[in-house]
Formats: C-alpha cells, structure tokens, sequence
C-alpha cells in the first residue's frame, strides 16, 4: 500500500533546541523583560515557529486573594466577567472580533493567579490583539444586570463537576487542613458564596480595582513577532492603565498541631478515595526545601516507586496513587492520594504511605532513583516545550510566582544539587503526623 | 558543507527513495502501511500505531474485548519484561505508551526525546509485538475495567455517561452498538485466551498504520517499518455497515440517579463523513450552531450568555473527543457520523425549560438556515482557527492520518482550498439536508426522573427565573415562546431507567 511522507512547509513548523539536553538550561529559548512606568511587566519570547502567537495576560490574583468572608470564588467569577466587554467594544463586538480573528482564547483561574489567553495566527494581527485586549483591562464595563446574569453560569459550572468525587475530596481536605489561610477553600469556591454571587456587584468593583491593575499583572507573549515591534504596540495601548498600588495581606496559617480526619459519604457505587496532606512550604527557586520536597514526592510516589509497585502492580490495592505539590506563592499542601479498590483496603493504604513517609525519614533514598527523578523531571519539562503554546502554558505559571522566566533554570540547577540528605531532612521537617490531615471518600449516605 | 546541511539532504535523499519506491509497489492490502513527518532537528519523536480495528471488531457476547486486549498491550509486560520492569525502564525517560480505542479504529501513542529514541523504541516494539499476556496483568486490567462500567461511569462522571447513553440509543443493533469498555457481564466473561486470541487475528501488518513525526534519524523509519513487517500478512475486512435512519420522533431515555444537576446529550445520525464534499457545508452549520468551548456558537450564546443557565452548550457534526483545552482530538474517524447537541450540567428545575431551547433553537436553524452576516463570519472563522488545530507532534501526525482515511492528501490545507468557496445556499442546502429537529435521541442523567418524564408527555409549561431581576425585555419575551414550545413526546418513547443498570450488559438496559 502507499506510504505517505509530508514534507513541505511542515519541515519549518516546529520549535528546535540544543539535544542531547543539558542539565542546566532547561529553558532553552531567549526571552526579554521590560516594564512600563505603571508597572506593567512584559515578557517577551519570540519564536521561530511560523504564523502562532500565544498572548498571555497574566492577573496575579487567585483565590488565594479571597481572604474576606463570603468572597471564596471572587476570582474565578471574576475571570467570567473580563469577557463582558468594553463601551468601545461591547460583548458582542469582541466576540465578533475573536470569531473573525479565528482565535482559541479563554480564561483560568487557580489558587494563586487569573489567567487570560489568546492563541492566534497571523503577526498582522498583533497590534488588533493588544489593541483589544489593552481595551477590556483597562476599560471593562459592565452592570449589575450582566453580573447577575452571568452568577449563575458559575453555579453550573460547579454542577459541572458535582458527580466528581475527586473534586469533592480535594474540598473537604482543604477546609479540614487550612484554618485561616485562603487556601482553605478551592478556585471554584463555597456553593453558599456561589449563590450569593449575583449580590456582589459592589464588591466586585472594590476587587477589579485593587486587582486589576498593571503592577499586578504581566502581558506574556510567545511566538512569531518581533519584539521590538510587540513593545511599541504595547507603550501606545496600556500606558494608559493605572497603577493601584494595593497590597494585599494573606492570614498566616497557624502550625498545625493535631492530627485532622474527615470524611465524606459518597450517595452511590463508587471508588473509595484517600488523601493525606502536610502542610509545606511556598515555592522557592533559593531555598532547597521546595525542591527537594518536589523530588520527595515523586521518588516515593511515581509509577516506579516501591509503593506505586507494591499497591498498584503487585498487590493491585490501588487504582492510582499519586502525590501533588503545587507551586504555591504561600505555604500550601503536599497532599498524597489513591483511589483504591475495596473500602476494607482504606485503612491499609493510609497505614503504607505513613510508613512509607517514616522510612524516608529514617533511610536516605540511593542514588539511582534520585537521578531518575530529576532526568523524568528534565525530560517531561522538554516534552511540554515543544510548542509555542506549551511554551507559553508552563511560562504563565512561573511568571506567577517570580514574574522572571529565568526561574525555571534556577529551579532546575536546585534540583541538581538536592542530595539524599536534603530529602531525609525535609522528610523529618515536614511529615509529622500531628500536622496531617487525612481525608476519606466512600460509599454511604449522606446527610 | 556543514554537518546540519548534510543531514538535510541526507534526509531528503532518504525521503524521496522511500516515497519513490512505495509509489511503484502494488498496493497489498495483507501488508502494513506507515505515515511519517519528518521534522529535522526537532528534539521530540511522536509515535502513532493506527490499528483498523476498535469496538465495533469485538465478537457479540465479548464486548470490550478490543479494548482489554489493547490495554494488555499499553499497560502489562512483554515477554521478557514484566510491567514493573517497563514502569521502571520509562520513568527517567519520561515515556510511556497510551491506547485509545474507538468505534473502529485504535491508537497507540508514545512521544520521547531523541536523546532517549533507541531506548524507548526497544521497549516500545517489544510491548505491541511480543506482549507478556501475564495473569496478574490481565486481573488488574480487567478489574479496572469492570470498576469503570459498574462504578465510575455511572457514578462520577455524569457527561461521559450521557453522551454514552446516547451512543447506545444511536447505534441499537448496530455494529457500534457497544461503548469500547464493554459491559459488565461481557467483560466478566473474557478470558486470557479470548485476549490472545484476539491479538493474534487483529494485530495482522494490513490492520496497522506505523506512523512517526519528529526529529528521528534518516534511517529509523526503515528500522520501524522493518520491526513491523515482522507480524502476519492479513487484514481484516473493514465493517460492512447498514445504513443509519432516524428515531421515530423524539425518543427519551432518563437515567434517574440522586444528583442536583442535569446532564443532556442529544443527537441523531448524519449520512457524510468527512470525506464528503457536503461536509463543508455542514461544517460551517455545526460551527455557527455549536462551535466546541467558542462563544461563536449560537447554543453557547443563548443558554450561557444570554440566560447564565449553565457552563456550555455546543454541538457537532462528527464524533468529537475534547482533546486539549479547545480542539479536535485525532484518529476517531468513522465511516459513519452524527450530529450531536452537548448541553453541560444545569439545574435539575430548568432541564426541561433548556430541552425545549436547545430543540427550538434546532428547529430555528432547520426551518430558517443562517444568515448572510453569521455565514461570513463563522466561514471567517474556521479557516483562521483550522489553523491552531495541530500545533503538537501528536496532532500534527494524527490530522495527517485522519486526512489519508478520508482521502485527503492534507485534510486542513483542504479546508483553506474548500472553505473559500462554498456559499450561504451550500449551507443552507446542507442543513435541510442532513438535519431535523422532529426525530431525536435524547439521553438525559437526572433525579426524579419520572416526573420529568410526566412533564414531557404532557407538554406541561416550564416556566423559568432569574436572578437578574431586570432581564431584558427581548430574553423574557423568548421564554415564554420556549417555555409553552410544544414537544411532540409520546409516552412510549420516554423510558426512565435507574442509571445502576446500564452497562451491566451489552446495549441499553431492557
């Protein structure tokens, strides 16, 4: 049968670095940092990747920024009302805009930072995308009617996600484990903040104005333009945006000093679920812990663990198990988790991983599986650069933290010198029972 | 001449032999055929191997055997490797192999860095060509799977499961009549025999696709292709398929579970696939009616954005796998298609209120087709988003694959070529043609799933409110046009099943 070969312009498609990869520069490409007198950074990373351009605006507010009763949520609403439009360019005539401009855009929002995207081809149409986009932060408009209209739509979106037992759980281990900080709750926040969304006109006036504002925030852009250019564009059209210089004070959460249980009946057949969190401590490219906690994790927890072996392959306990630890610009959760087989197996699963996390305090890791780690790590981190968007994708999140892509590099050279001392002194730093949380999900009834 | 420069024309030297070779040979449907997209210096090779067969190839009373089988290949051993060992082998590399089973076609994929390609590639060939077929993997792949249908479907995630009660409603009788996870009672019923077996009459070279993309060296393409040729010359004949028709009216099935959300799929078959050259047309009508996760869609804007009565609200022309955040994922091609409305997760007191929405609003496009403004604008669209749509080496090699299935040489360089010329009447043309709002199916997860059957058959008025106080004049005035809009629901046509009994055997629940 015929063999198809495409050559051609696809040749020329796709982003090229230096192999084999070097251990130190992870991040391989050339990037630019300015800042305009309001404040407003501009990273900037051209690529040679014909006709794509990723513009990212970035709005370091998350729900870690809901530090006011009731408000848990604000942020992701937020997020949903910056698509309302402007007087010069109403809703419906920015849709029309991104429709003709045949853009992928949208919009997240996570626990530390609002997120706003517009993938697009042609760099004729650069200055029209910042043009636009300058238009609706700096002059978004809308009434009380359009937010009461669009509350509900976050409603939804938490009916969304309800017959998901993950989201659940990831819920009641928060509230458990946080007292004060903002963390305590998720992005999409309370169903009783969520129903009281459409009274909050006011106040979100009061947190567009403390939030979104250029000293806040950073433009990201990455692909096919010339800098130069991208920077005279953005001079003429966000000069104008106003600095609001408001600081905001996150609750210090106290040290945990008891052990913390809850659990959550599930009203039919399901998976029985576990998590078991610490608090940790917020990311850092200086200091070792964070690094060397990341690497912790995943020596103890990937698929070639000793534990992943025993429960998921050997013994097949367990569906998953894995372990999370978000970059996090507070202190926030390492949080372990398992679906797992039989509800009788709950408590044996819970059982392996403390053991499993009191043996790392005890027995240094080898060598082997810690050079494992941080070539997974390296290799991953490769994978997900490979095209402009995923360049841009995995830029935001650390532009959040540190607004310096050069972040990343630093990040990598502290895992190269994490040692398997570091990991037993983290392991004993941060993995006292009395500081855990252990959330459990099963079959029961509910209230 | 530099180094680089050699390898280019070495590449190109090496590129042009093969082509030109293939290009003579006869075509043998018995043997293996392969798709690569070279990409020099890249640092990522992509693998893809199409298999011809899906679901649709299990034998009656097995069902989800393909994909137990498959699975056996991506997540256990090979014959001299146990899968703790491959787990153990791939995490430096950050590799691994995924499968995908469809209606027809199945999908093995793995992408590495180049640095890692002789390593990975070892392990890869070994787990497709030489599998283990180990008990323990077996049981633990079985167990999930039977996890899947008699727990996690039903119960933690309420869209797949409508969208999979609607695959059931669509495809009665038919040779995809079945989800590729099986069902519970055929699942329990599959043996390791019955999986090498399988193996052995399915992964024939005439069944198999070797796709790569990437910065691999000249030569490995050749050392792929020879690995492969190494299975038996066979194929197995692509399915004969009846034709589809239409329900008869509107034909409910409710899945009736203690939740306080609704979740909707509704759809009905379309005769094109899109190798068509109506599809075009349709696809501009899908696009305007329905666009994925886009606030061009005319769902979207009514239900979300005017009414906030939930996240999205899309349609599609084709089975559509949400890959990403927004695009089309790749290799789900079909013979057949259908049309299909997602309406995502609302208010169990506004489902009725947003079925008859999303059937007038239906009906508006069929009666009334689209306008000369909204034609411009989404034709606009799609030739200018086609463009995002395969950035990654996966989707960059999958549309080429998906391109050849339906006879395209390049599917999305197609789409700049046609979109330009089609017009407002070929759309217009193209929805009275393949689309209807009388005869439905409609899959809908939800509690008391009785009352809202007795809603239906009695046409009762389903008033909705607002937050919003001051809504606009204009939305309140077409409410009361949606709330009274008559259905014609006969109360045979309404089943009402507890959503614990699908997929505990083949096909819906009787």
């Amino acid at each position: 049968m015929l063999k198809f070969i495409s050559l051609g312009l696809s040749l020329f498609l796709f982003l090229s670095f230096p192999h084999p990869l070097q251990s130190s520069e992870v991040f391989p490409y050339n990037y630019k940092i300015e800042e305009l007198e309001n404040g407003l950074k501009v990273v900037s990373v051209p690529l040679p990747n014909p006709n794509i351009i990723s513009y990212y605006t970035i709005v370091r507010s998350g729900s870690r920024n809901e530090v006011e009763p009731g408000k848990s949520g604000f942020a992701h609403f937020f997020e949903h009302i910056m698509f309302k439009g402007t007087k010069k360019v109403p809703r419906a005539a920015y849709d029309d805009f991104l429709t003709r401009l045949g853009a992928g855009t949208n919009g997240f929002t996570t626990d530390d930072f609002t997120c706003y995207f517009t993938i697009f081809a042609g760099r004729e149409n650069l200055e029209t995308v910042v043009e636009t986009e300058s238009d609706r932060f700096i002059n978004l408009y809308y009434d009380e009617e359009m937010l009461k209209t669009e509350a509900p739509v976050i409603e939804g979106e938490y009916y969304a996600s309800v017959s998901n037992p993950g989201r659940k759980l990831e819920e009641i281990l928060r509230d458990t484990a946080f007292t004060a900080h903002s963390y305590k709750h998720t992005t999409l926040g309370y169903l009783k903040d969520i129903l009281d969304m459409p009274n909050q006109f006011e106040y979100s006036q009061l947190y567009k104005k403390r939030f979104y504002a250029p000293d806040n925030s950073i433009l990201l852009v990455v692909g096919d333009f010339d800098h130069n250019q991208l920077m005279e564009y953005v001079r003429k059209y966000y000069s104008s945006w106003e600095k609001s210089n408001y600081t905001l004070v996150t609750p210090t959460e106290p040290p945990q000093k008891e052990a913390k249980r809850v659990h959550s009946p599930w009203p039919s057949r399901t998976l029985p679920r576990l998590a078991i969190g610490f608090h940790g401590p917020a990311f850092s490219d200086e200091n070792i812990d964070k690094p060397a906690l990341d690497l912790l994790a995943k020596i103890a927890f990937s698929p070639s663990s000793t534990l992943y072996q025993k429960l998921v392959l050997k013994e097949q306990k367990c569906l998953t198990l894995d372990a999370s630890f978000d970059d996090a610009r507070d202190p926030s959760l390492l949080t372990f988790t398992s679906i797992i087989k039989k509800d009788e197996d709950l408590p044996y699963v819970e059982e392996e991983i403390f053991k499993e996390l009191d043996r790392l305090k005890t027995e240094p890791v080898s060598a082997e599986p810690l050079a494992e780690v941080k070539s997974n790590l390296k290799y991953s981190l490769a994978e997900e650069l490979g095209t402009t968007d995923g360049v841009a994708g995995i830029l935001a999140f650390y532009l959040n933290l540190t607004a310096d892509p050069g972040t990343l590099n630093k990040l990598f050279g502290l895992y190269e010198k994490v040692t398997p001392e570091d990991i037993q002194a983290v392991a004993r730093k941060y993995f006292d029972k009395s500081s855990s949380t252990v959330a459990t999900l099963s079959e029961g009834k509910t209230q | 001449m530099s180094k680089t420069m050699n390898r280019w024309l070495l590449g190109i030297l090496f590129t042009w032999i093969v082509f030109m070779s293939m290009a003579c040979q006869k075509e043998n449907p018995n043997k293996l055929t392969s798709e690569f997209l070279p990409l020099e210096g890249n640092p990522l090779v992509q693998f893809k191997i199409l298999v011809k067969v899906g679901s649709s190839n299990d034998p009656t009373g097995k069902e989800g055997l393909t994909q137990l089988t498959f699975s056996m290949l991506a997540n256990g051993g090979t014959k001299a490797m146990t899968y703790e060992d491959i787990t153990k082998a791939f995490y430096p590399l950050a590799a691994s192999v995924s499968v995908r089973v469809d209606k027809e076609m199945s999908v093995f994929s793995g992408t590495i860095h180049r640095d890692n390609l002789e390593k990975y590639y070892a392990i890869f060939k070994e787990m497709l060509l030489n599998p283990g077929f180990r008990e323990d993997d077996f049981n633990r792949l079985k167990t999930n799977l039977l996890d899947f249908l008699g727990k996690t479907i039903i119960n933690n995630m309420d869209e797949q499961f409508g969208k999979e009660i609607l695959s059931l409603m669509l495809y009665e009788g038919h040779p995809y009549h079945q989800i590729p996870a099986g069902s519970v009672e055929t699942v329990s019923g599959i043996t390791l025999e019955d999986v090498k077996a399988f193996y052995k009459e399915q992964m024939v070279q005439g069944n198999i696709t070797v796709g790569l993309a990437g910065g691999y060296p000249a030569d490995f393409p050749a050392k792929v292709t020879a690995d492969f040729s190494a299975l038996p010359q066979s194929f197995t004949p692509q399915l004969s398929l009846p034709a589809q028709s239409l329900p008869q009216g509107l034909q409910f099935i409710i899945a009736d579970k203690q939740t306080p959300a609704t979740a909707i799929s509704m759809g009905f078959p379309v005769t094109i696939n899109r190798s068509s050259k109506d599809f075009f047309a349709l696809w501009i009508a899908g696009s305007h009616f329905g666009e994925h996760r886009q606030h061009v869609s005319l769902l979207f804007q009514k239900i979300r954005e005017q009414r906030g009565q939930n996240y999205g609200d899309y349609a599609y022309i084709e089975h559509f796998i949400q890959g990403r955040d927004k695009f089309p994922s790749t290799n789900y091609c079909r013979q057949q298609q259908y049309f299909s409305i997602w309406i995502r997760p609302l208010a169990n007191s506004n489902r009725h209120f947003v079925i008859r929405e999303a059937l007038l609003e239906l009906k508006r496009l069929v009666d009334e087709g689209i306008s000369k403004e909204r034609f411009e604008m989404v034709r606009t669209y799609l030739l200018n988003y086609t463009k995002l749509y395969a950035q990654t080496l996966n989707e960059r090699l999958g549309w080429q694959m998906d391109s050849h299935y339906y006879g395209y040489r390049d599917f999305l360089a197609e789409v700049q070529a046609q979109l330009p010329k089609i017009t407002r009447e070929d759309v217009n043309r193209a929805i009275k043609k393949y689309l209807n709002f009388e005869n439905v199916y409609i899959a809908v997860i939800t509690q008391d799933g009785e009352s809202l059957k007795k809603a239906l058959v009695e046409n009762t008025t389903s008033p909705i409110t607002y937050a919003n106080p001051n809504m606009p004049n204009a939305v309140l005035d077409e409410d009361k046009i949606i709330e009274s809009y008559p259905l014609q629901v006969k109360p045979e046509n309404v089943r009402v099943i507890p959503a614990a009994e699908f997929f505990k055997k083949a096909g819906l629940p009787r």
